[in-house]
């Protein structure tokens, strides 16, 4: 993606590649931001503080070494994730009923379909693997990881059963070993 | 025991560490194990790498268009003056080509491994660390991607000076994301045709350009390689036209400030 490379060339276009950057993937960074936060004006904050971190530091990014869209998405979660925390004492209901995931497309949905030039062979892969857990499973194990959530936590903000929680998160994590393995080597 | 005689175990255990829920003590020896064993780390790695993934996977939404706003009024004052066309376009050239060249050696000097930001590097840079650093960076969550990427560190400060120490220009240097850090104390003020240069000033060789300074600015940002800074047992700024000394040559100025380049130890 030469837009990095606009963008830390630090020069007179360097703002409008930063704004092509954003106007391709702010969408895609804004709901993964969502979905970490859970919290449109969070996710908003956290956005922004990801986009002026990654002006700063696109020189640093290497094409060779990651995909563009799994590089920001990294940074994304992270600001995301920083937001959750500092705000996560001031919020009165930290606790959400699974089905309210539920309802948001699941990964693996097919909607919204990844541009796999800019989609790391991981993410197809596992998209894929996602796909074949159970409604349920996959939730949680993606929650898990969005939000860094310990098997307790989820299971607190869930509303489910510590050993349900522990249960789905095993059985989600052998099925999804088993099938990635399969698109290794 | 020896993971590495069981594959599957190791796997189990190596995705509930890139996942996040394997915590405590558990997590702890499992980076511990990481850093002595390379077949290990490499799996650590992987799922890693596996689980990043997921910030691809997310619904796409529409965020409100002040989130654009917002980021554009914020993009540093130093940068946005660089939009701005107050500068005659001859001058702006040869300060962009200037730029361009030294940005160019700074590419190339094999600096790829020090600042990719990159998971995998990232969590190799991790499991390199002692074990007491771990486990805050544990506490902290898994922000050990981009979180690690943003905080500088800083292992090189410079305190330059003007021979009638006067006024002086504090130097900064972070390798891992090679930002040079400058701040002008006192109240030394280039000419309007004039631009103020760092360079370093390696044992033995010519001194290097290490970037141009901006008009007047208090805090001023470049970007350099540790290889371009680290030798050099000292730094010096010169006066020079504005835009810079010409390209590939020396410093055609005098010497404003200089002062011995330190490295801190962390």
């Amino acid at each position: 993606m030469d837009l990095m490379l606009r963008i830390a060339a630090q020069d007179a276009a360097s703002p409008a590649a930063l704004r092509q950057l954003y106007d391709l993937t702010s969408a895609r960074m804004f709901g993964l931001a969502l979905r970490v936060t859970g919290n449109r004006e969070w996710a908003e904050d956290a956005l922004q503080e990801a986009y002026l971190n990654i002006w700063r530091i696109a020189g640093d990014y290497r094409a060779g070494i990651s995909p563009p869209m799994a590089w920001m998405g990294v940074i994304v979660r992270s600001r995301s994730l920083d937001f959750l925390r500092r705000r996560n004492s001031e919020r009165a209901d930290a606790g959400v009923e699974l089905d309210d995931y539920l309802q948001d497309t699941l990964a693996g949905d097919g909607d919204d379909p990844l541009d796999l030039a800019d989609a790391s062979q991981q993410a197809t892969a596992l998209r894929q693997c996602l796909s074949k857990l159970e409604a349920r499973q996959r939730e949680v194990v993606s929650l898990a990881y969005l939000r860094d959530l310990s098997h307790s936590e989820l299971a607190g903000q869930l509303r489910l059963p510590l050993g349900t929680v522990k249960t789905w998160i095993r059985r989600g994590l052998t099925q999804l070993r088993d099938c990635m393995g399969r698109f290794a080597s | 025991m020896n993971l590495l005689g069981h594959p599957d175990l190791l796997d189990q255990i190596a995705a509930a560490h890139a996942l996040g829920t394997l915590r405590g003590g558990a997590r702890r020896r499992f980076e511990s194990m990481a850093r002595e064993n390379p077949g290990i780390r490499s799996r650590a790695l992987l799922w890693q790498e596996t689980f990043a993934a997921f910030t691809e996977l997310q619904p796409s939404m529409l965020p409100n268009p002040q989130v654009w706003q917002r980021i554009e009024n914020m993009l540093p004052a130093s940068r946005r003056a660089a939009v701005a066309p107050a500068v005659p376009s001859d001058l702006l050239q040869g300060l962009r080509r200037a730029l361009g060249l030294w940005r160019g050696a700074a590419l190339a000097g094999g600096l790829a491994a020090a600042v990719a930001v990159v998971v995998g590097i990232r969590l190799d840079q991790q499991l390199g660390q002692n074990e007491t650093t771990l486990a805050q960076v544990r506490q902290q969550g898994e922000q050990l991607t981009a979180q690690l990427a943003s905080a500088p560190r800083i292992e090189y400060v410079a305190v330059l000076q003007d021979d009638k120490q006067a006024g002086s220009v504090l130097v900064t240097f972070d390798p891992a994301k090679r930002a040079l850090t400058l701040k002008r104390v006192g109240d030394y003020r280039e000419g309007e045709d004039k631009s103020l240069e760092l360079w370093a000033l390696p044992p033995g060789q010519a001194p290097r350009s290490l970037g141009v300074i901006g008009q007047g600015a208090a805090v001023a940002r470049l970007t350099a390689a540790e290889g371009e800074v680290a030798p050099s047992p000292a730094l010096a700024i010169t006066l020079e036209p504005r835009g810079g000394a010409p390209a590939g040559g020396g410093p055609t100025g005098p010497i404003v400030f200089k002062g011995a380049l330190l490295k801190t130890d962390t």
